[in-house]
């Protein structure tokens, strides 16, 4: 039997990173993604079928019943395929999520690692402080922009610390949008900044610049300007010769022996099981999948779940609420100059009167027209006949949005656990989702909406609509908490290096460790925790 | 699949919830080729409902005016609509009418304004009318 130095489970955000750092440090690692190792071309460009909108199904998968959910509300308990909003999907393919996401790269901001000391804890709440700071990582943000590729503008990240290194490109260019919300921020007085993106704004790493088209968020990159893991960390793990990647690799449990992780047994695509040896093991599924994972390795001496002798793992389920507004203006905003989203402000995103934290805002990625239809038009509007139509030909261009992530108040009955009814197409029983976060979240989403209608309105917005978010589960492509870092085994699954407490060889590394999830979007974060842990690691091999 | 009068009240319908004006309608963009193709696959399981709600609609034109939905004037067409948009119907309905008539405008703009490749939006017209242009 072949035993590697590692394996990582999970070739997303997270993952991709651990498989690179420890192949270039010398390690032998397999890399297991239970999705496919997608071509652009087999990604494709369906409006239905992708990962901003899965009406029918995904790009990057997963799809079917064969990988449902049970997902469980007032009314009852659901089985739920992977296009459903319920599923809480991610993809899964080789570069995971970063395949095709929008790529913002946002550093959280100081206070987003104090939360509980900067607002106190909420009555039914479990928010936390992190056992790390901004300036721990800080390091680590700065190596994934540079490795993978950034491009911004650091001199206009005012709501930060100052930079120690700027981004390795300029921001891109601005949209008619992007200048249109510019000048309502300046009526204003917001301070806003130029979106980091990891989308190449000049060469790169020998691959070329965006291109500027509408095919973004939800879609793979038509000349490879979008840096995810696939074509940076992951490619660079490959060239070693040291990692083995497989992908259609769903992993069944993790191999204890006598308390001890040993290795891991999983599915090839040709539905084999085959078991797996290796020194250190490294969870990186997703804060879903990472929680489902765990659950089902369960041994004699932990038989609730790997890492679960305190009932947290799975637990603090959390993603963003995106409260926004959408706005009708009297001229075209729109200039079919993609990816789309330019400009935010971070003015709200902490010390707010009356709530607890906030979010960062900023228009929108060019909006597809089958997703205008069904996301962006005014509640008043017939959705049939000749004023739907005169609308959509009218008013396509005339229309943005404002929204953004809001720092989400996590609620320890927000939780992945694993049903004891339902098994995937392999026979492995499956997540159930339950519970709500915390309803203090929907406060900080009703404030944020007020700031998103007073941006549009100052821009120019004749018309302005669009509700508040309501009290629901949280995750989705954000999805982060379950596997939460502290340094109190009591009251956390990992320790701040990632590792799982009461093993020495067990990592997690992903979304799953983020003790809250900050008002940004997480990618680049889940990023950094994974170059530290994974150096941390291979120091202390 | 289909009777042939079912597919004219069919055209009939995509042609009144996405009408032709100075920009081709529904039928014209391949809004039918769209449903044709989705009820072989992601819509299979609605085609029964849809079957019903098309009937429906021919026995509700019949109640009303003594024709076929299709025979009606666009302005009859769309005043029977909006009854049926609002559940007011006078005939007997084999489905709830407000569900099909909300699942088959939803279903048509779809076709009509999605990517060419699923069927409708033939040549990308209503990306034209609207002023998406494809780059890169």
């Amino acid at each position: 039997m072949t035993t590697y130095d590692a394996i990582v489970i999970g070739a997303g955000a997270g993952g991709g990173i651990a498989a690179g750092v420890l192949a270039e440090a010398g390690k032998t690692v397999l890399l297991l993604e239970r999705g496919a190792a997608l071509s652009f071309e087999e990604i494709g460009r369906d409006h239905l079928r992708n990962q901003r909108l899965s009406q029918y199904g995904n790009n990057t998968g997963p799809d079917g019943m064969g990988h449902a959910r049970v997902f469980e509300d007032t009314g009852g308990l659901s089985l739920i395929p992977p296009h459903d909003g319920r599923y809480h999907n991610n993809a899964a393919s080789v570069g995971g999520g970063t395949r095709v996401y929008g790529a913002q790269a946002w550093r959280f901001m100081p206070q987003d690692f104090r939360m509980a000391s900067l607002y106190g804890v909420p009555s039914g709440s479990s928010l936390a402080d992190w056992p790390i700071s901004y300036d721990d990582l800080a390091p680590s943000y700065e190596r994934a922009e540079w490795e993978l590729g950034v491009c911004g503008s650091a001199e206009a990240m005012q709501h930060l610390p100052a930079y120690a290194r700027p981004y390795p490109m300029p921001p891109m260019s601005t949209n008619l949008q992007g200048r249109t919300f510019r000048q309502g921020a300046a009526r204003l007085g917001w301070a806003t900044t130029p979106v980091p993106l990891l989308i190449n704004s000049t060469m790169y790493n020998n691959r070329p610049a965006c291109i500027a088209c509408q095919h973004c968020v939800g879609f793979a990159c038509p000349v490879d300007a979008k840096n995810g893991t696939k074509n940076t960390m992951i490619a660079r793990a490959l060239h070693t010769g040291r990692c083995t990647l497989i992908s259609n690799a769903m992993v069944e449990h993790l191999l204890v022996s006598n308390g001890r992780v040993v290795g891991v047994a999983y599915y090839a695509d040709t539905n084999e099981r085959i078991e797996v040896l290796a020194d250190v093991v490294i969870v990186s599924g997703g804060a879903i999948e990472s929680a489902r994972l765990l659950l089902n390795s369960s041994s004699p001496q932990e038989p609730n779940g790997l890492g679960n002798q305190h009932d947290q793992v799975g637990r603090h389920l959390q993603g963003h609420y995106y409260p926004g507004a959408v706005g009708l203006f009297e001229e075209p905003v729109q200039d079919n100059v993609g990816p789309g989203v330019t400009t935010a402000t971070c003015q709200f995103n902490h010390g707010n009167a009356d709530v607890i934290g906030g979010g960062m805002l900023a228009d929108d990625f060019i909006v597809l027209p089958i997703t205008f239809w069904k996301r962006k038009l005014p509640p008043d509007l017939p959705r049939w006949g000749a004023a739907a139509k005169a609308f959509m030909r009218e008013n396509y261009r005339r229309v943005a949005d404002i929204s953004g992530p809001v720092h989400e108040i996590p609620s320890a009955e927000a939780r992945v656990t694993v049903s004891s009814q339902v098994r995937d197409r392999y026979g492995i029983p499956v997540a159930h989702l339950s519970g709500t976060t915390h309803p203090e979240t929907v406060r900080t989403a009703a404030f944020m909406h007020q700031r998103a209608k007073e941006w549009l309105t100052a821009a120019g917005a004749i018309k302005v609509w669009g509700g508040v978010p309501t009290l629901a589960l949280s995750g989705g492509q954000h999805q982060a908490g379950t596997c939460r870092m502290g340094d109190d085994p009591q009251t956390s699954v990992v320790d701040r290096w990632g590792r799982v407490h009461g093993h020495d060889n067990v990592f997690v590394m992903d979304g799953s460790v983020h003790v809250t999830n900050g008002g940004f979007n997480p990618a680049l974060t889940i990023m950094a925790l994974a170059f530290r842990a994974a150096e941390h690691l291979v120091q202390h091999w | 699949m289909l009777s042939l009068q079912q597919i004219e009240i069919l055209q009939a319908l995509v042609n009144r919830l996405i009408p032709p004006d100075e920009d081709v309608g529904g039928w014209e963009a391949g809004v039918g080729e769209y449903l044709f193709r989705q009820f072989e696959t992601d819509l299979k399981h609605l085609l029964p409902l849809y079957l019903s709600g098309l009937d429906g609609l021919d026995k509700e034109a019949q109640f009303l005016h003594h024709q076929p939905f299709a025979q009606l004037s666009p302005e009859l067409q769309d005043d029977l609509l909006t009854q049926i948009e609002a559940g007011r119907v006078s005939s007997m309905w084999l489905v709830e009418p407000r569900l099909f008539f909300r699942l088959a405008a939803e279903h048509c703009a779809e076709g009509y304004y999605s990517d060419p490749g699923q069927g409708g939006n033939k040549g990308g017209v209503s990306w034209t009318m609207i002023g998406f242009q494809v780059r890169g």
